[in-house]
């Protein structure tokens, strides 16, 4: 293949202003046939909003975008289909009662003439997502309805989309925030093959581990600049690092040893069913004390969230109990709960966590606005709300581009994050349930998180922690309970059992039959 | 060309800045709409000048050339506000249950079976103390159109039935059972509708005089005007306000939050019933005196549009209703006047309430080309 230009992408002098904030300034980028690329930055840095820019969703304030040597406007994301641009978003945009193929072939469907009237031909279609599949070691089965496949294959589909539509650069925005870590080898093996095949990959990632594993190159993007382009292989991890958050960072966690006391929460055989009827946890028990962080490592789908959001009293138990301090909640409401003393930093912080719509202060007292000094007699106190929001913003350290008047939904995913945190933790609850709370944020974000679970932990609380990733229950947890297919399969102290003997377990080896 | 790039800004940002988008966004549909029907009564042959001028005579806003006796623009103006009285109730239950994420669209059937409850028990009763007869008016039409709100909203959490279709389902079987209720029991020979109420226990006092003029006074203007305005402190700035809202934004996140969703669905339902209601007796016992069988009033439905034109901000309901009625009310002088047909007008309120209607798309697009679109990064 010969080429009469030098870059494939050229992005030139790029700025972009959002109300109060500058996403990009002045970035100049050029990017090789081919390659892969990754973007590393921190939350809020910009990443996404450039590659937003490259795929048509905004039009930038300045500067061009060069495509195969050509000065190109991209206006929309169809447009940028056209161009051979092809986009997987962190958050999946796939109809859930549609198959593999109706999903991949939605606005471009093929027909065929039946009786001399046009029809969507699917049958046809499967045959030739399913060769597609192979070729890239994708592996779905393309009659498989969306809602039936779990999110690793939902990745996989909107791959697929891309590559039906015959993309040849493919820009991929956090692929593995929600994966496990054989997901995420899997993926990885994927994006090589992509490239082998002669496809131009754009990384948008800020686990150093996986950039290193794969790119080529790498920029690096802080508060809307452009740092540097460094060459991978021959940059530490270390170094890249510190470029991204611009100081000095400690990738390790310091943690003392815990000193726990009495017991806060005390679960007994909880079994929870979902909306099905299908046992999703069996007879779960465990208990967790004051002064230690107790996690639920496993494979995502095992029953993990179900038990915290049963904790939380968003879901029925079928049956068995749980008790708070001796008291028995198993049927007690949300309010009460919380008001017990329950603090919830929920998995899908968009959907529950959080409401979009509102500004960052009413969401900062979604779990206080009823209660004195916020209201009085039902009366809101807007001053009350502001003040006590100002004050989280600086204890927390929460960026917006408004202050406390900030829609939301405006505002980065790690500053959301860090909102439903600083809420959670300023309601000085006994009890803290930390579902992944690190998901998607950036080291510098994550190293916060934990240090000020383990702060909490110093301070007599109990934590219960539900994470994914290995890393964070190796590095976090006191004692660490493994779940399997919704079974408790292990628990044990932390400094008792091994990563492997973790990994085992959560792949369903149990401990006594070793 | 600097200077026009800087006007163009001017009118960008005042459509585009959420801020002042509340009141521009309606503005900017109001004055679409009155241009394009401006451009229709011109293709129809004649003033679109004159046709509004006739619109506002006849609503009692500017005065007519000539008055019959005991006649003016008050008396014009007084019956406008009459008919805006049920408007506004109506499209308040709207508004509430909308900034809840409910489509109430069962307004008028809540209206039909308020007054048609109001005018058996109370409507007839013509030696009751008006004193007596028209409060207790207002109290059954609440308490039937809270029940009646209260049933879809009680289907909704119980068996999951969604609103729209309970409530489409409710307004035949009210509308079709009290039909033959009316005319098999209370049936007006002559006017084939049912017959008319005592003036004891109407809310509309006619043939007032005041001054040289004989006029009607709606008693329950005054109060639509207050229950707005609670209604708005309610919504903004109480503690069970912010709850409705959260639901109707994402019900997920507050069911999180510890608020019972089910519970204030309910109670959503009850008040916007309850104003329905309010809306059933001001207009079949106020407006006017009797209930036409097998029909359901527009307002019930119009209701829905006026309350979009007024972002669902109940203040902004007082302005929108007004307008819809007005609109409504000159009809028919603009026909004798300007020789326009007083379909017109209809048309025009249609094109008012559509271009409203598109309000939540002209905000998004308005506020993209500004760049206000949301941030990531």
């Amino acid at each position: 293949m010969t080429e009469e230009y030098d870059y494939i992408i050229e992005f030139k002098n790029i700025t972009k202003k959002f109300p109060g904030v500058i996403a990009n300034n002045d970035v100049s980028l050029s990017i090789r046939q081919g390659e892969i690329f990754a973007l590393l930055g921190e939350n809020g840095a910009g990443k996404s909003t450039l590659m937003s820019i490259l795929f048509g969703m905004y039009e930038p304030d300045q500067g061009e975008i060069w495509l195969r040597g050509e000065k190109v406007k991209i206006n929309s994301p169809n447009q940028a289909t056209e161009l051979s641009i092809g986009m997987v978003h962190q958050h999946f945009k796939l109809v859930e009662n549609f198959t593999i193929t109706e999903n991949i072939v939605l606005g471009i469907e093929p027909q065929k003439s039946v009786l001399g009237l046009p029809i969507v031909d699917i049958k046809g279609t499967d045959q030739k997502i399913k060769d597609l599949s192979h070729k890239y070691g994708l592996d779905v089965n393309p009659t498989d309805l969306i809602e039936d496949i779990n999110v690793s294959t939902r990745q996989r589909v909107e791959i697929l989309k891309m590559l039906y539509r015959e993309a040849e650069i493919l820009i991929f925005d956090e692929p593995t925030a929600m994966l496990t870590p054989q997901e995420i080898e899997f993926l990885l093996e994927i994006i090589k093959n992509l490239q082998a095949d002669g496809k131009t990959i754009i990384l948008i990632s800020h686990k150093l581990d996986e950039i290193k594993q794969v790119a080529d190159r790498c920029a690096v993007l802080r508060h809307g600049e452009l740092i540097d382009i460094l060459d991978v292989k021959t940059t530490s991890t270390q170094t890249m690092a510190n470029l991204m958050v611009g100081k000095q960072i400690s990738l390790s966690l310091d943690k003392e040893k815990n000193d726990p006391g009495k017991t806060v929460l005390e679960v007994d055989n909880l079994v929870i069913e979902n909306e099905l009827g299908i046992e999703i946890v069996h007879d779960v028990s465990f208990v967790i004390r004051t002064g230690e962080i107790f996690s639920l490592a496993g494979v995502s789908g095992n029953g993990q969230m179900e038990i915290a959001d049963a904790i939380a009293g968003l879901i029925p138990v079928k049956s068995g109990k749980i008790k708070f301090e001796q008291t028995e909640i198993t049927d007690f409401s949300v309010r009460d709960r919380t008001e017990l003393g329950i603090s919830y930093i929920p998995e899908d912080r968009q959907r529950f966590g959080l409401i979009l719509e509102m500004p960052l202060s009413t969401n900062l007292a979604l779990k206080s606005y009823y209660k004195e000094p916020f209201s009085r007699n039902h009366i809101l106190q807007d001053r009350v709300f502001l003040d006590y929001s100002d004050q989280l913003i600086n204890k927390f350290d929460i960026r917006s581009g408004q202050g406390s008047a900030t829609i939301v939904r405006s505002m980065s995913g790690g500053n959301q994050q860090k909102a439903i945190i600083a809420r959670e933790i300023d309601l000085d609850s006994k009890l803290l349930i930390f579902v992944q709370p690190t998901r998607g944020l950036d080291i510098g974000a994550i190293q916060a998180v934990r240090e000020r679970m383990i702060a909490e932990r110093d301070k007599g609380k109990a934590i219960l922690l539900v994470s994914l990733e290995l890393d964070e229950i190796m590095s976090c947890s006191d004692r660490i309970g493994v779940i399997y297919n919704g079974k408790l399969q292990r628990v044990s102290d932390a400094d008792l059992i091994s990563r492997e003997e973790i990994g085992e377990a959560m792949m369903g080896v149990a401990n006594n039959e070793q | 060309m600097n200077n026009n790039l800087k006007n163009k800004n001017f009118l960008l940002r005042l459509l585009g800045d959420p801020k002042y988008q509340f009141i521009s966004i309606p503005i900017f549909a109001i004055i679409c709409s009155l241009i394009v029907s401006a451009i229709i009564i011109l293709i129809v042959g004649q003033n679109p000048l004159t046709a509004y001028k006739g619109l506002m005579q006849g609503a009692g806003i500017l005065a007519k050339d000539k008055y019959a006796s005991f006649q003016g623009q008050p008396t014009d103006f007084m019956e406008t506000l009459d008919k805006m009285t049920p408007m506004l109730f109506a499209a308040l239950a709207v508004a509430i249950a909308l900034r809840a994420g409910l489509f109430n669209i069962g307004v008028s059937g809540q209206m039909l079976i308020a007054g048609f409850v109001a005018t058996i028990t109370i409507g007839y009763s013509r030696q009751m103390s008006p004193f007596l007869a028209k409060p207790l008016v207002a109290l059954i039409g609440m308490i039937i159109g809270a029940l009646a709100g209260g049933l879809i909203g009680f289907f909704k959490i119980k068996f999951n039935i969604n609103e729209v279709v309970s409530s489409i389902m409710l307004n035949y079987i009210y509308q079709y059972v009290f039909s033959y209720f009316i005319n098999t029991k209370y049936i007006d020979p002559v006017t084939r509708q049912s017959r008319n109420i005592g003036a004891n226990a109407r809310l509309t006092l006619m043939q007032m005089e005041i001054g040289s003029y004989k006029m009607r006074i709606p008693i329950f203007f005054l109060v639509a005007i207050i229950v707005a305005i609670i209604l708005y402190f309610f919504m903004n700035r109480t503690s069970q306000g912010l709850e409705i809202s959260s639901i109707g934004f994402n019900s997920d996140a507050a069911q999180y939050a510890g608020i019972d969703v089910n519970r204030r669905l309910l109670h959503v339902m009850l008040i916007s019933g309850a104003l329905a209601g309010l809306a059933g007796v001001t207009y079949y016992l106020g407006y006017q005196p009797s209930i036409l069988p097998k029909s359901l009033s527009s307002i019930g439905f119009d209701s829905i549009a006026v309350s979009l034109l007024g972002n669902n901000n109940p203040i902004g309901i007082i302005f929108s209703s007004f307008l819809i009625t007005v609109i409504d009310r000159g009809a028919t002088y603009m026909r004798s006047a300007a020789g326009v047909e007083q379909e017109i007008a209809a048309l025009m309120s249609g094109i008012i309430l559509l271009f409203s209607a598109m309000g939540v798309y002209m905000r998004q697009k308005f506020a993209a080309l500004l760049g206000k679109n949301r941030m990531r990064g």
